[in-house]
């Protein structure tokens, strides 16, 4: 009987750390087919509402959740979803909770819950070298299954776009910290940006396209730089 | 700039580490009111936001008792103790098979059905759900978030120091001792948790002597099962002896003879008894047969004959399969169908220990029994294809 902290979960925290061993490679980008193409026509894509959470950094090395930051870049994300993905000629099609609610609206949260999921085993396999997997080492072949066709049969929508972006900024105290460490000449890390998304097939929940980004720097608290965080994770998207 | 210079600039930086720290000391703070909503660029703020993302989790997990009738009795009790702060608290009954119940500071109460299962009646119900809404009360969560982050913030000044003075390890000492600190508090917390759900269940008219009794009967079972050593360092709790006595000599205070003091047993009966089988069934799945050996006999003593209790008596060694086993478990089915209300499977149990045991006929006959008490068993054709094989 305790009161529930944050509970942070493992995947997350295993997430970060395998994003900051990778590095910073050329380019990202994963694709299921090289030579996909869409459709010729009108393309109907659903954003889906992106996973964003902003936390500060406090002295102590502890991420505490910021509510106010958080609203604010899940806003500038969003937006920037919706304005560059109708720039690259796309009909985009804002995601809508169903009107029934219920047994619908959970299924929609828990394929958001399994996008986390998947695309987190995909940074861990496909951008860690050590821990490739030898049946998935040539090809990338990972879906959300079929259960996707409840969100194209209620939105019409042909692809949906999945976003996922973890942020934190350094206190001033940490900021503190780092410089009087600095000076000692002990490196104390500061806050960092990553992400990832994935473009699915909602006929057959395919990842067709995805992208990781890890960023020391960037801030999605504000819309101009939050647009450059999405134009960056949305590169090479074959749309 | 000479080295003395250096130094002194990063003292300077990192003693202002203390002053940009934001927000005050750790330590009491005002009560939540009711509708109360934290502002939305404060640190409470964030542990809110965290706790609806574990809640959205909760909302639609398959672990959840949607259970109605279950649903509206443990909420009834959560209102009439939370009375003007009803309307924020969430009620979450979760399937798994041990005792907790948790608050967070959003305002979202899980209640695991192991609770359900070994509390005897409301009142210790009352005790427990009152406890959870102290830590709502109070804000611990936020206090507890504020006392890591100062504890940490001054562990990690300590250890940049100790590592450039060369002392690495004095560092993650540091560390250590901030841990330990920041679960003395969390174990502060649960003291007081626990003296106001002592006073709320006063106030709603529960026998407040009720609350020790949780405690002791979770003490044998812990005694009795296969995590039997506390960690004592990381506990997070005060130790049992000590939250016995203390809920003890409250209780003493809080009682007066001359009020109408209720249990409330029978409502929790009456809500409880229904899901019982299912879990007793969930306990077993622990295999931690020894310490469900102790709860089952603290069950039988509070309802002697219950059919249902020594039916899963004869479950437990069934299961454990122990040396002389097979013979306890049969004595326990015996005595279930002796009391005239066995649940139909204590025959189709009493038939495969009879089986593993060679005893064709007899095994047959508790097959066919079963089949007459529950003729539209799902496991029918299976239990038709033993009787077959037995013939």
């Amino acid at each position: 009987m305790r009161p529930l902290l944050a509970a942070t979960r493992p995947s997350l925290w295993l997430l970060s750390l395998t994003v900051a061993l990778s590095g910073c490679a050329q380019s990202t980008v994963l694709l299921r087919d090289q030579n996909w193409r869409r459709t010729p026509g009108a393309v109907r894509v659903v954003v889906m509402p992106p996973d964003v959470q902003v936390s500060e950094l406090t002295a102590g090395g502890l991420l505490e959740p910021k509510a106010d930051w958080t609203e604010s870049a899940r806003r500038h994300v969003a937006a920037a979803l919706e304005q560059q993905l109708h720039a690259k000629g796309t009909t985009v099609l804002p995601y809508e909770a169903p009107a029934s609610g219920g047994a619908d609206e959970a299924a929609d949260i828990q394929l958001i819950k399994l996008h986390d999921a998947v695309g987190g085993a995909i940074i861990v396999h496909k951008y860690v070298p050590a821990l490739a997997l030898p049946t998935k080492a040539d090809r990338f072949d990972w879906t959300l299954g079929t259960g996707v066709r409840q969100l194209q049969e209620r939105t019409g929508a042909d692809y949906a776009v999945f976003v996922f972006f973890r942020d934190s900024y350094a206190s001033s105290g940490r900021v503190a910290l780092m410089v009087g460490a600095a000076i000692l000449g002990v490196g104390v890390p500061g806050g960092r940006q990553v992400g990832f998304a994935s473009l699915v097939d909602l006929r057959s929940g395919d990842i067709l396209w995805f992208n990781r980004l890890i960023n020391p720097a960037g801030d999605l608290r504000t819309a101009e730089p939050a647009g450059k965080a999405v134009q960056n994770l949305l590169v090479e998207l074959p749309l | 700039m000479s080295g003395l210079v250096l130094r002194l600039a990063a003292l300077v930086a990192l003693a202002s580490v203390a002053c940009a720290t934001p927000r005050g000391a750790p330590g009491a703070l005002v009560d939540i009111r009711p509708e109360e909503r934290p502002a939305p660029d404060s640190d409470e703020a964030g542990l809110w936001m965290e706790m609806d993302r574990v809640e959205e989790s909760l909302r639609t997990s398959g672990h959840l008792v949607t259970d109605a009738s279950v649903n509206t009795y443990v909420r009834d009790v959560v209102c009439n103790l939370a009375t003007e702060y009803c309307g924020d608290i969430r009620l979450y009954i979760v399937q798994t098979p041990h005792f907790n119940a948790s608050m967070a500071p959003n305002g979202a109460m899980q209640v695991w059905t192991g609770l359900l299962l070994r509390i005897d009646n409301e009142a210790q119900l009352a005790y427990v759900l009152g406890h959870e809404l102290g830590h709502y009360l109070r804000r611990h969560s936020v206090q507890r978030w504020r006392d890591a982050r100062t504890k940490t913030n001054v562990a990690a000044v300590f250890g940049v120091l100790a590592a450039a003075a060369g002392q690495g390890y004095a560092g993650s000492l540091a560390q250590l001792v901030a841990l330990g600190s920041v679960l003395q508090f969390s174990r502060d917390n649960e003291r007081e948790a626990d003296e106001i759900g002592l006073e709320l269940m006063v106030k709603a008219g529960y026998d407040p002597r009720e609350a020790a009794k949780i405690w002791s009967a979770l003490d044998k079972e812990r005694r009795a099962g296969k995590d039997s050593q506390p960690l004592i360092f990381f506990a997070t709790h005060p130790p049992t002896d000590e939250r016995i006595e203390t809920l003890t000599s409250l209780a003493a205070k809080a009682y007066t003879p001359d009020r109408d003091w209720a249990d409330g047993r029978e409502a929790y009966v009456r809500a409880v008894r229904p899901r019982r089988a299912t879990l007793l069934r969930d306990d077993l799945r622990l295999r931690d047969f020894a310490r469900t050996e102790v709860l089952l006999e603290r069950l039988l003593a509070a309802e002697p004959g219950s059919g249902q209790l020594y039916f899963f008596q004869g479950e437990l060694y069934r299961l454990r399969n122990g040396a002389g086993d097979p013979a306890r478990a049969l004595g326990a089915y015996e005595r279930a169908a002796a009391t005239g209300a066995a649940p139909p499977e204590t025959y189709r149990a009493t038939g495969l220990v009879l089986m593993r045991q060679g005893d064709r006929e007899r095994a047959r006959a508790a097959f066919g029994r079963y089949l007459t008490e529950a003729p539209e068993a799902e496991d029918k054709q299976m239990i038709q294809a033993y009787m077959e094989q037995l013939r």
